[in-house]
């Protein structure tokens, strides 16, 4: 069957036995070009797509999700589904659907020659490996994915989108003298014709290089300067706890916290998943929610959750918008674009210039947002660079950390782990440094 | 899942296409995840996971791309795409005129489950779910319990044109707690999480109601702990899971996914004393239903166990095909991918460092001022530059030679090639734990372990 066939089939044979149902399907194109040495080491080139199913019976849910479209893996999808909504214990439901349209978000945003992609992966590659303190290159390469997304259900939901991204980054070794450092970075954009190979790889060696020579850092407190990339990473722990279904569950500090204070008046937090150019917009979300921007912290007084209808219903509040589900998973909450707003007001004195979190899966806690990270850095004083700084790590609380940011850069940048986190250059009065 | 004449069809054509090597990976996996929360089951969903890739190697060339499709049509176009993205597409070549006899080998059922899944059914599962979740309310001050089941059956056909045809069913069970507890606005989790290649007999050698309470100790530790102190200092490593350290520091080093492109700090130093002569590293692919462990690789051939160091001396890497052919060094058994969306790479299966004859006290008896890190949680490394880390998820001071009070946020940092050179005592206490590794070919289920182990010195990250 196509994906088409399976999710009619699907529908109908829901509505024969009773049963609400929601299915989301997902058909993904994903081309990776990895050159090394001059040429192209690894070339992936794929589809691959399903059928996430979700089930309510007897008033409460049950998932199940197939790859295999035959009318037997159908069915076994329906009726795992409904078992394991009649074994669950929780009240639960499908909201109600109304017809969200076809959407294309990217548009012709991918199609240059396979060709010219070719070049450009080689060319980073070529261009990583033009710096004398290069020891190897591990790869540079270029990646695009193209996403197809619809979402029906019984109770007359009914919308698609197309969406994409591509990116170019790559991966490798500068040394000087004994002092050696791994770099890594990738730039995406809606766009090919917006990546850069030479300006990418430039950046890479000198974010790198930046790093050698390093001396160790005594142990200490110091103010502390994040890099957008740094900051992006506490974004994403901190996007745990701003999740309504991590606060249900127990796993958010801030519960009952909503129209406190909970960072410094400079901080204002907003997901905007209608973002023109946004590296994650989206036009509903997985319950067909329609997309709307949230300001989550507004000058650092808690103003929302990230909700998704089930958990909006629970605690009494408005419905954000931010369910989130892959064909293989079960209903989440998560961000689209989550940003930190510019300022502008930061001026760089003395301090650590934290350039990168290494570790943050394992050193920081999203449930208790406590945090030990190793870090790289930078020495600052007198408002520039002085020398690398390493071997050491930063810990603190991130709510902690939130109050103590008082000044913040006036460009954002983006990184994509999972959702987009955008943030400037922030300034964070004092942070404990553990080193020599 | 698929006929012999069918992949001998798509390999035969992949010759003809130009590629020198060829190789079918297919693979339907049931998965089935069930998550209870306060006394109650809230999620469960069943998946079935269901797809192949192909990959063709062209000298060191390598094109690769994956389809649910698993008909004719479906693995033809996927050749078809390949071929042209390489450029190779009407270089055809007359190496493809042949059969290709199958060597076709029976796995032996090394780590066949003792409980089949048909056996028990759900309301089984849910049940012992439930007596996980009961046995870490061991305090009032527990205010949250997960407990979860994952489970995984994974069938693999992996087919080349070396005429390599390998089957394998792979099962494995893993049990999640995750307890939360609470006091006044100070909040804590403890974890525990013991996984096997095995079915549901996991819950008779992991009692549900005991890992709970593990986890709900750990968490209550946590809530009394102090911030651990920040310098450095010399560092007891637990068993088991503190094995994840080396798994960071060294085994990553060891891959020839980063070893062939001299990217790892380790490259060329075959024979080399590396590490403190109390060292010797394995890397054990058989150990009889470990977490990480397989019949034949991701690429078809037998695991193995590969000495790595010998008391301190660089005995091996571990090696892939690509890695073989980048390096010469003998396959090992180690290419390992996530599912049929990766291509593969060397990878880590069950690594850890072999007992002492030390006794654990004599370890902590021996440090005047130092962390004591019992439980592990994860970490992560640049090979290229050995930089590593990991966090202390249940920690302890030492003082003079005495365990004393539990501290916490403890994040060990370094360099590995340093810190294992710093290793200067290994207990008799040996014993693996299964985690979750991500790398380029995704994320494998591996084991790592170790004995206790004493390092001189350790750059410990806490509060300064």
């Amino acid at each position: 069957m196509t994906l088409e066939e399976a999710k009619r089939y699907l529908l109908r044979r829901a509505r024969e036995l009773g049963l609400q149902a929601e299915v989301l399907f997902q058909e993904e194109r994903e081309l990776s070009l990895r050159a090394r040495q001059g040429i192209l080491e690894e070339i992936k080139e794929a589809r691959q797509g399903g059928i996430g199913l979700r089930v309510v019976a007897q008033g409460r849910m049950g998932y199940a999700y197939t790859e295999e479209l035959s009318q037997e893996a159908l069915e076994w999808a329906l009726s795992e589904a409904r078992d394991n909504a009649l074994l669950a214990d929780k009240e639960s439901f499908i909201p109600p659907g109304q017809t969200l349209g076809s959407h294309d978000l990217l548009g012709e945003g991918l199609s240059a020659p396979l060709e010219t992609k070719k070049q450009s992966a080689l060319e980073l590659e070529r261009a990583l490996r033009e710096d004398p303190r290069t020891r190897s290159v591990l790869m540079g390469s270029y990646m695009e994915k193209e996403v197809r997304v619809a979402l029906s259900s019984t109770l007359g939901t009914e919308g698609a989108f197309r969406t994409g991204l591509a990116g170019m980054g790559g991966s490798l070794v500068m040394g000087d003298g004994p002092s050696l450092k791994q770099g890594w970075d990738f730039k995406l954009a809606k766009e090919f014709h917006l990546l850069d190979p030479g300006r990418t790889a430039l950046e890479i060696r000198e974010k790198t290089a930046r790093h050698l020579n390093a001396r160790p850092l005594p142990t200490g407190r110091y103010r502390a300067y994040l890099e957008p990339k740094a900051m992006a990473g506490l974004l994403l722990v901190l996007s745990r706890s701003l999740s309504a279904k991590s606060a249900l569950e127990g796993k958010s500090r801030l519960l009952n916290r909503l129209g406190e204070r909970i960072a410094s008046e400079w901080v204002t937090l907003v997901d905007d998943p209608t973002l023109e150019k946004g590296l994650l917009s989206r036009p509903f979300d997985a319950e067909g929610t329609p997309a709307r921007r949230t300001v989550v912290v507004e000058k650092g007084i808690f103003k929302t959750f990230l909700h998704n209808a089930e958990t909006a219903r629970t605690l009494s509040q408005e419905n954000t918008g931010h369910a989130f589900r892959t064909y293989r998973g079960i209903l989440d909450v998560a961000p689209t674009n989550l940003y930190l707003e510019p300022v502008g007001n930061l001026r760089l004195e003395k301090g650590v210039l934290i350039t990168e979190f290494m570790g943050l899966h394992a050193g920081a806690n999203p449930v208790s947002l406590d945090f030990s990270l190793q870090a790289l850095g930078l020495w600052v004083e007198e408002g520039e660079a002085r020398y690398a700084v390493e071997n050491f790590a930063v810990a603190g609380n991130l709510l902690e950390l939130l109050q103590a940011i008082e000044g913040l850069g006036d460009r954002l940048e983006w990184e994509v782990m999972g959702a987009a986190f955008g943030s400037p250059l922030v300034a964070v009065a004092e942070l404990s440094f553990a080193g020599a | 899942m698929l006929s012999p004449d069918l992949v001998e069809t798509v390999l035969r054509q992949a010759l003809e296409g130009g590629a020198d090597f060829a190789e079918i990976y297919a693979e339907r996996s049931r998965k089935r995840r069930m998550t209870v929360r306060s006394g109650r089951l809230e999620e469960a969903i069943s998946g079935l996971d269901y797809g192949a890739g192909l990959r063709l190697f062209f000298g060191t060339e390598v094109v690769y791309a994956y389809t649910n499709q698993l008909t004719r049509e479906g693995l033809l176009e996927a050749l078809e795409t390949l071929l042209r993205a390489k450029g190779a597409l009407g270089q055809v070549d007359e190496r493809g005129a042949g059969g290709l006899d199958f060597r076709k080998a029976s796995p032996k059922g090394l780590h066949t489950p003792k409980v089949p899944y048909g056996e028990k059914d759900k309301r089984y599962r849910l049940e012992r779910l439930l007596e996980a979740e009961a046995g870490a309310r061991i305090a009032p001050e527990i205010r949250q319990v997960e407990a979860s089941l994952q489970e995984w059956e994974q069938e693999v056909l992996i087919a080349n044109t070396e005429g390599t045809w390998a089957e394998e069913k792979r099962v494995r069970t893993r049990l999640f707690v995750l307890a939360v507890a609470q006091e006044g606005t100070e909040v804590q989790t403890g974890y525990a999480a013991p996984g096997k290649s095995v079915g549901l007999e996991l819950f008779d050698l992991f009692p549900p109601k005991e890992v709970g309470a593990k986890a709900a100790r750990q968490a209550l530790t946590n809530l009394r702990a102090k911030p651990a102190p920040a310098g450095t200092m010399p560092v007891v490593v637990g068993n088991a899971f503190g094995g994840v350290i080396f798994h960071e520091a060294l085994g990553h080093l060891l891959e020839t996914t980063s070893v062939a492109k001299k990217a790892s700090v380790l490259a060329d130093r075959l024979g080399e004393e590396v590490a403190s002569p109390a060292v010797t590293y394995i890397d054990d692919g058989t150990l009889p239903h470990a977490w990480g462990s397989t019949e034949v690789d991701d690429e078809g051939r037998p695991t193995e166990r590969t000495v790595l160091i010998e008391r301190g001396i660089l005995k091996s890497y571990m090696v892939d095909r690509l890695g073989h052919l980048l390096t010469g060094y003998p396959m090992t058994g180690s290419g390992r991918r996530q599912d049929y969306t990766f291509a593969p790479t060397s990878r880590m299966r069950n690594t850890f460092i072999a007992p002492g004859d030390k006794e654990v006290e004599d370890l902590i008896a021996s440090v005047e001022f130092g962390l004591y890190a019992k439980e592990l949680g994860g970490g992560q490394v640049k090979p290229g530059s050995g930089e590593y880390n990991f966090a202390v998820q249940e920690g302890y001071l030492i003082r003079k030679g005495r365990l004393e009070e539990p501290v916490r946020g403890a994040m060990l940092v370094g360099k590995g090639p340093e810190t294992i050179r710093k290793v200067v005592a290994v207990a008799k206490d040996w014993e693996n734990a299964p985690g979750m590794c991500g790398s380029l070919s995704g994320m494998v289920p591996v084991e790592v372990g170790q004995p206790h182990v004493l390092v001189s010195e350790i750059v410990v990250g806490g509060r300064a």
